[in-house]
């Protein structure tokens, strides 16, 4: 056909999912794409009657989705529905329509033949299991193939060089330098591996000799990780272990051994890329900039198509890293700390969910046997938290930084057993962050900490109190979250992420103290029975979501020179993106109604 | 006795634009045509077809800002002839929808005849008749509003029906346009038979 492509096969075409099909796929479906109608008040389809036999795509108009006379969600231009009729042959939902509408639509059989792209399909496929359960429409979020999916293993150049433990650090080098190699590995029970930093290390530095044998330098246990491990998990074990080289394995063979410049290669703005930035770090001179490189970061794996959660993961680690390095110039400049302590994050990055850096969180315990010294360690607290605030974490407003919680393991402890035994607001507002702290660095032993936690389940009172903060949280209906009018904009922080991070929280203290990530309290209360396994599913893809859709819009923001925050405005996210939003807000809200029961909160 | 109109779904309706050299069925050409069917009161993108026209008339050049077509394109167009035999095996015994009787029918007329075809007298449903016919109504619904006549611009008169707005003005996409007009003015009318849409 000559001429540009009618528009409403343009629309379609720019209309998430249909974005990213395959041309030849996408103009076969176009092909058999029809225009309705369909007037305000008709019933396109009934509960148990005929299915619907398209896919449609909403152009202008909305329909409501009802069930016995209860509206459980209204679509809105460009989102989608039919496909659950589609996919399960039955009409699960009564489909109205309540303005006007403009559709396009699709026959089954496009559909299905659309199902072929796996991108597309994901779209509908994820969370179908809970769709179907429950019935409910609702699309998904993207999760496609990326670059940081890669099996590590593609990176491997040539099989592994062995050698024997009884060979010299001569022969190792000489065998390394022929090679053109950095590491060798070294043939035992279990085996081991030799690199070049240990000849720097372990050889020279130590003032040992080439004659010395390869035993006595040599690393043992391997870390290891599977060829087919997916490239950003690499970068994980990479991380975690604080190693430069990976062995690869298939089975119990060794494969091949990847460097941490060759996984660095495969993306320069990887984890690992500001992990080294971070160990190269010289001088506190050299920390600003690093905020805009963790930004960068966050920025490039989301576009690689990873999780938030995993970002968060990763986020965290590369800040911890940060706080011990800052630690390091403290100490050299201050001399050795009188007694030992523990620095703790607190909040989101207690919990590890922080993906861009927000403002500082952060506590110092020190020693009993340090109360006397007291001092040394508020000179400290003031450091740490200037460094910080110097690489990008900007000063927390309402105060909870270390330079002003600081104290001994026993005011600690005092502290947090007061926030338990007698809430009241103020005290609560403290408790939700302390709560979510995390040992980051530093030798003292803070399970005396954990432990007051751990009497949290038996105080019902401090959860009743707890939970009932948390409903305070005001979640929206998703029916009158609309493209226009009133409740057009949305709150992601206050009005979703936050209500699942509190009641989270409660849920947590009571079952599992130990826990700390949001989606690990969740898990701990289905597995403790204290949350239906629907809920906990539904609420931990919303979860996600919202975490998900929180930082692609602040990124997207910070690449705008605006702010980042947290409000939404519906009508800037396509369809599918929308409907998510929305079945997302129905189960936090599910949460709430559930939470509110368990923890026996009356209002 | 009267035949039994048939239900407005029951029948096939092909929306019809033609871009035309002037207004003049008599001396301008015939430039574009753009078809698309409405079959169970769905319209049906996949069978759309348009196509060029090479020209066997005048075309006055004040009509080029209208049809957007400049010699060079429609130079190696199929002839009218040909089209015409297209527009005829679709048309076939169905329904013709335009926006604006007035132009298209005599334009068509004049296309079969030149074409050698003999003119089916086919039904026709005219999009513009119904915006009067709905203006009307309207009028009688509310005789104590001022009696206005109805916008008739088709993407004017889309826009006034709460139709998106679409970019492109050829042939087809106006054929498109129409067909999805008639849809909402079908409802709005709440006619039921194709007699009360004629």
């Amino acid at each position: 056909m000559p001429g540009a492509a009618l528009d409403p096969v343009a629309y379609l075409r720019a209309t998430p999912p249909f974005h990213a099909v395959p041309q030849p796929l996408f103009d076969r479906a176009a092909s058999a794409l029809e225009v309705g109608f369909y007037p305000a008040g008709a019933r396109l389809v009934r509960v148990g009657g005929e299915p619907l036999r398209h896919l449609y795509v909403i152009r202008k108009g909305a329909v409501r989705l009802e069930r016995h006379g209860q509206v459980l969600q209204v679509l809105e231009e460009g989102e989608t529905f039919g496909y659950t009729s589609l996919i399960t042959g039955r009409a699960t939902l009564d489909v109205i329509v309540d303005e006007d509408l403009v559709a396009y639509r699709l026959p089954a059989a496009e559909f299905d033949a659309l199902l072929a792209d796996a991108q597309f399909a994901g779209h509908f496929a994820v969370g179908l299991a809970e769709r179907l359960k429950s019935s409910l429409e609702h699309s998904a979020v993207a999760t496609f193939q990326s670059d940081l999916s890669l099996p590590v293993g593609r990176l491997v150049r040539r099989p592994p060089l062995w050698i024997g433990a009884e060979a010299t650090i001569g022969d190792a080098a000489r065998l390394m330098s022929a090679e053109r190699v950095s590491s060798l590995l070294v043939r035992g029970d279990p085996p081991g591996i030799v690199t070049d930093h240990d000849f720097r290390d372990r050889v020279l530095a130590a003032g040992r000799g080439p004659e010395t044998p390869v035993a006595a330098v040599l690393s043992r246990p391997l870390r290891t990780a599977p060829e087919g491990a997916p490239l950003h998990e690499a970068w994980a074990v990479l991380i975690d272990a604080g190693v430069h080289h990976l062995p690869l394995v298939r089975g119990d063979e060794i494969m091949g051994v990847v460097t941490a410049g060759e996984v660095l290669r495969q993306s320069a703005q990887g984890p690992v890329a500001v992990l080294r930035g971070v160990e190269r770090l010289a001088s506190r001179e050299s920390l600003p900039g690093y905020a805009r490189k963790v930004t960068e970061m966050a920025a490039a794996l989301l576009a690689g198509g990873l999780d938030a959660a995993a970002i968060a993961g990763f986020v965290a680690r590369l800040n911890d890293a940060l706080v011990a390095r800052i630690l390091r110039f403290a100490e050299a400049d201050l001399g050795e700390p009188p007694a030992p302590y523990a620095w703790l994050a607190l909040g989101s990055e207690g919990r590890m969910e922080q993906t861009l850096l927000t403002d500082q969180d952060n506590a110092l315990v020190f020693g009993d046997d340090g109360a006397a010294r007291r001092p040394y360690f508020e000179v400290l607290a003031e450091r740490v938290n200037e460094d910080l605030e110097l690489a990008g974490f900007p000063r927390c407003p309402g105060g909870f930084m270390a330079r002003r919680w600081l104290g001994t393991l026993s005011e600690w402890r005092a502290r947090f057993e007061g926030w338990l035994d007698r809430p009241a607001p103020q005290a609560l507002l403290e408790a939700a962050i302390f709560l979510d702290w995390r040992r980051v660095a530093g030798r003292l032993d803070v399970s005396p900490l954990q432990a007051v936690l751990a009497g949290a389940a038996d105080r019902p009172v401090f959860l009743r109190f707890l939970a009932r903060a948390a409903l305070g949280f005001k979640v929206p209906a998703s029916l009158r979250l609309r493209l226009r009018g009133e409740a057009s904009t949305l709150d992601l922080k206050q009005q979703g992420l936050a209500p699942v991070v509190f009641l989270a929280r409660c849920y947590g203290l009571e079952v599992r103290p130990q826990a700390r990530s949001t989606l690990e309290r969740l898990a701990a209360a289905r597995e403790a029975g204290a949350l239906s396994a629907e809920t906990e599913a539904a609420v931990a893809e919303a979860f996600r979501f919202l975490v998900g859709l929180r930082l692609r819009l602040q990124l997207q923001a910070v690449s705008e020179g605006r702010p980042p925050g947290d409000a939404v405005a519906m009508s800037s996210l396509p369809g599918i993106e929308r409907s998510r939003l929305k079945e997302s807000l129905r189960a936090v809200r599910g949460l709430q109604e559930r939470a509110q029961l368990h923890f026996k909160v009356d209002f | 006795m009267r035949l039994r109109s048939p239900a407005w779904d029951g029948v096939v309706y092909w929306a019809l634009d033609l871009e035309t050299g002037g207004l003049d069925p008599r001396r301008d050409a015939i430039l574009e045509v753009g078809m698309v069917p409405i079959r169970d009161a769905h319209v049906r993108l996949g069978e759309g077809w348009r196509t060029l026209v090479r020209p066997e008339g005048n075309v006055d050049p004040r009509s080029i800002a209208a049809h957007q077509l400049v010699a060079r394109e429609t130079r190696d167009a199929p002839p009218l002839g040909d089209v015409m035999r297209e527009v005829d095996r679709r048309l076939d015994r169905h329904v013709l929808l335009v926006h604006h009787r007035g132009v298209d029918v005599p334009f068509l007329r004049r296309g079969y005849r030149d074409a050698g075809l003999r003119w089916r007298n086919p039904v026709v449903v005219d999009t513009v008749e119904l915006l009067f016919r709905q203006a009307r109504r309207a009028h009688r619904l509310r005789p104590e509003l001022p009696a206005e006549p109805p916008t008739v611009n088709l993407s004017a008169a889309r826009e006034q029906l709460g139709l998106p707005a679409y970019e492109a003005h050829d042939a087809l996409s106006d054929a498109v346009a129409t067909a999805e007009l008639f849809l909402v003015l079908r409802q709005a009318l709440g006619a039921r038979t194709l007699r009360e849409l004629t």
